[in-house]
């Protein structure tokens, strides 16, 4: 640390305010919602303490709890799985196209519009035919009626329906941080390995992977936390419905607190949230450190 | 090295934890946003004969420019604020499903506004409890307002001899039918509910849309299926048994209602999707003359009347089912009313003002034509005032009123409401045992008390 040349209190002035700012609007926070989790409280009136009583409800005697946490990984698993195709899609625009620019703006496309517009545009594609649903109609022309289906309140395929909307609109965000990550890479390197006989796929396998680990990192992080914390893309699309099928954590949390009025219960589900998203970096992170000293 | 450990999983935890408070804040974030339309404490001490400037905050759910309500609402702001240039009046306008949930943020920091709106009876209730509103006893007396009410009406918001809140609206549900499509489809008013399934097969069978529904809003089903379960248990008064401890979800009258219903959605009475249809959404099909029958409260009779198919619609009585029940009983439902806050902190010119605008209402909203089920008495000619036939009919049907039964949000506990809810749209998409529909119930009963 002395390698800095700036007095300690100079950090400090610098750092202060900022650090004030986040433990007003980030600790304090997380603190009160952990406290609350720890109360039997409608969010109106008087309040019990119950201690622990909320999370042994949570854990072991609420039917929509499990089954929504179920949920909520496999929509942060299929969010993962997406980040080599959209870092395969990066590498093909980087090589084969000559002005990628264009394709990668329109791949963005879906990410800067708001989710209630994705969520109506992909409900009516889902419609059943007979409300016009774009769809089913396409199955129905190509022959295959006995795929048509209304897609969201089929308890067995709604969930899907809402992880293939998720991940229509987060491919080009994916690719987009992908591709930058790849055009950083100097040329040299594939130059380099050209002579020794390296090119094409095999180049990526020894050249890009490697050298854009971070980058992926970053993706599968934000891909990791945005899912565990997808609500509005579901509130638009089913609010959770029909009968709980496509409630995720988040969802059934909002459920709790706001309809049901378990505000505590409510903060309970939130807490628990925080820690699976805690260990959850945690875990990438120790993982990508590990992966990252092997090839750095 | 070591240092950098530290520092690594310092950002690491400072990360996860800042976006994982993202997740965590969606319950909270609208903590945030509360306060903004409160008023300053601008006139504390308030004495009657130097009057100092007032701010009222007005929350309300009139938020719709062209909602006859909306017009009719600045109407009478506006003339109270010119008659009493020291009061002004803030208008905090929202959708009910916003305010609902602004209200409750502001409750839990009780920081609720001047004047707020709230649902009748059990909605109001953890509200009352918590001593956020003020008694309004005194204040209706004034002006005879208390007198322009319709007989009974204020009991759901009356606790305890005190009446905390006065009621914008009272409804009945009824079932609107397109009489155009009734005729393509050569089928009459059904008179009972086994005649409805079978009305209901006739249209199917003819490629008719027999009803619609907007079931992703879950109280739209719970509000059909009330009313079967009004007339299946020979009368009002089941969910109150209930909480009584006279009777159990398990009930045969709750089994009938629940096999009843799926009676009608088996035979193909609802929308494709029904659960994806928003109350909006399942409306817009009748109001489009895309259904041929529609379900719902009276307020409904609006937003008909604006639509392609006014003059097209007839109204019938929700008919008897396995011949019990009696079609004079309805579904009862007494409007949102606005309340005032306990700790306002000028709680007489609230109270003033709340007055002077439940007095002006009934008027006002007649002459906008929104008059058809609000809670109050309406002097007029409704006919010579262009109100269309169907508005007729609804307002005759009124008259037939023997009592009912509150939607069941109104009547049990948040708790149970939610598992009723959802319980009620799982029948939309698949079929159910009735015994284990009763069984959810019961549980969620017993859990929740």
């Amino acid at each position: 640390m002395n390698v800095l040349r700036v007095s300690k209190l100079t950090i400090t002035a610098f750092v202060l305010p900022c650090l004030l700012l986040y433990t007003c609007i980030v600790f304090i926070p997380i603190i009160v919602s952990l406290y609350s989790g720890l109360l039997d409280w409608n969010g109106i009136g008087e309040s019990k303490f119950v201690g622990l009583q909320n999370f042994i409800n949570l854990l072991t005697n609420d039917p929509v709890f499990w089954p929504s946490v179920r949920r909520t990984l496999m929509f942060a698993v299929f969010s993962m799985a997406e980040i080599p195709v959209a870092l395969f899609v990066a590498i093909l625009l980087n090589r084969f196209v000559k002005k990628p620019n264009f394709l990668v703006s329109s791949y963005f496309l879906p990410v800067i519009l708001s989710v209630v517009i994705i969520g109506q545009l992909w409900k009516t594609i889902y419609n059943p035919a007979s409300m016009g649903g774009m769809l089913n109609q396409l199955l129905d022309m190509v022959g295959l009626e006995s795929l048509t289906r209304s897609w969201l309140t089929d308890p067995s395929v709604a969930m899907y329906s809402l992880y293939f909307v998720a991940l229509w609109q987060y491919l080009g965000y994916h690719t987009l941080i992908q591709f930058t990550g790849i055009q950083n890479i100097p040329a040299d390197i594939y130059e380099a390995a050209r002579i020794d006989g390296a090119e094409g796929l095999k180049a990526d396998w020894h050249i890009t992977l490697p050298m854009n680990i971070p980058i992926i990192k970053i993706s599968i992080v934000l891909a990791f936390i945005g899912s565990l914390q997808a609500f509005d893309m579901v509130m638009v699309m089913t609010g959770g419905g029909p009968a709980h099928a496509t409630d995720v954590i988040s969802t059934h949390m909002y459920n709790m607190s706001f309809l049901s009025m378990k505000y505590g219960y409510g903060s309970a589900i939130a807490a628990f949230l925080v820690v699976i998203c805690l260990c959850a970096t945690v875990i990438i992170n120790f993982l990508f450190n590990r992966l990252e000293r092997k090839y750095s | 090295m070591k240092w950098s450990y530290i520092f690594k999983f310092a950002i690491t935890g400072t990360l996860a934890l800042s976006l994982a408070a993202c997740g965590g804040g969606n319950g909270n974030t609208p903590n945030n946003s509360q306060g903004t339309n409160e008023p300053g404490v601008e006139g504390t001490a308030n004495t009657p004969e130097k009057p100092k400037d007032v701010t009222i905050t007005f929350q309300n759910i009139f938020p719709d420019p062209t909602d006859p309500k909306h017009i009719m609402m600045k109407t009478i702001v506006a003339n109270y604020e010119a008659e009493n240039p020291h009061v002004k009046i803030e208008l905090d306008s929202l959708n009910t499903d916003q305010q609902k949930l602004k209200l409750k943020t502001q409750a839990a920091s009780k920081e609720v506004p001047d004047i707020t709106v709230v649902n009748p009876s059990a909605q109001m209730k953890p509200f009352v409890d918590a001593g956020l509103f003020a008694p309004l006893n005194d204040m209706v007396e004034e002006n005879g307002l208390k007198d322009t009410f319709q007989e009974g009406i204020l009991d759901w918001y009356t606790f305890d001899g005190n009446l905390y809140a006065l009621p914008d609206g009272n409804n009945i549900g009824l079932v609107y039918y397109n009489k155009e499509l009734f005729e393509q489809g050569g089928v009459e008013v059904p008179t009972t509910f086994e005649e409805m399934v079978e009305v209901v097969k006739t249209l199917k069978a003819k490629g008719i849309q027999p009803m619609a529904i907007g079931e992703k809003d879950t109280w739209t089903g719970s509000f059909l299926f009330m009313n079967v379960l009004l007339r299946t248990n020979g009368g009002p008064g089941f969910l109150q048994d209930v909480m009584d401890g006279k009777r159990t979800f398990e009930d045969p009258a709750f089994l009938e209602a629940v096999d009843s219903l799926q009676s009608l959605i088996q035979a193909g009475a609802f929308q494709e999707g029904a659960t994806s249809f928003d109350y909006n959404a399942g409306g817009n099909l009748f109001n489009t003359g895309k259904a041929a029958m529609y379900y719902m409260g009276s307020w409904a009779t609006g937003s008909i009347e604006t639509s392609s198919v006014n003059g097209k619609i007839g109204v019938f009585k929700f008919p008897t089912v396995n011949g019990k029940g009696d079609p004079n009983e309805f579904m009862l439902a007494p409007g949102s009313a606005f309340a005032i806050s306990a700790n306002s902190d000028h709680l007489e010119e609230t109270k003033k003002f709340l007055n002077y605008f439940m007095l002006n209402f009934p008027q006002e909203a007649f002459k906008v034509k929104g008059a058809v089920g609000i809670a109050q008495k309406v002097e007029g000619d409704f006919e010579a005032a262009g109100y269309s036939d169907m508005a007729m009919d609804v307002l005759a049907m009124f008259k037939d009123v023997k009592g009912g039964d509150l939607a069941f949000d109104n009547t049990m506990n948040p708790g149970t409401t939610q598992v009723h809810l959802t319980s009620i749209q799982n029948l939309f998409v698949q079929k159910k045992d009735a015994a284990d529909v009763a069984k959810e119930h019961q549980t969620a009963y017993e859990s929740n008390k």
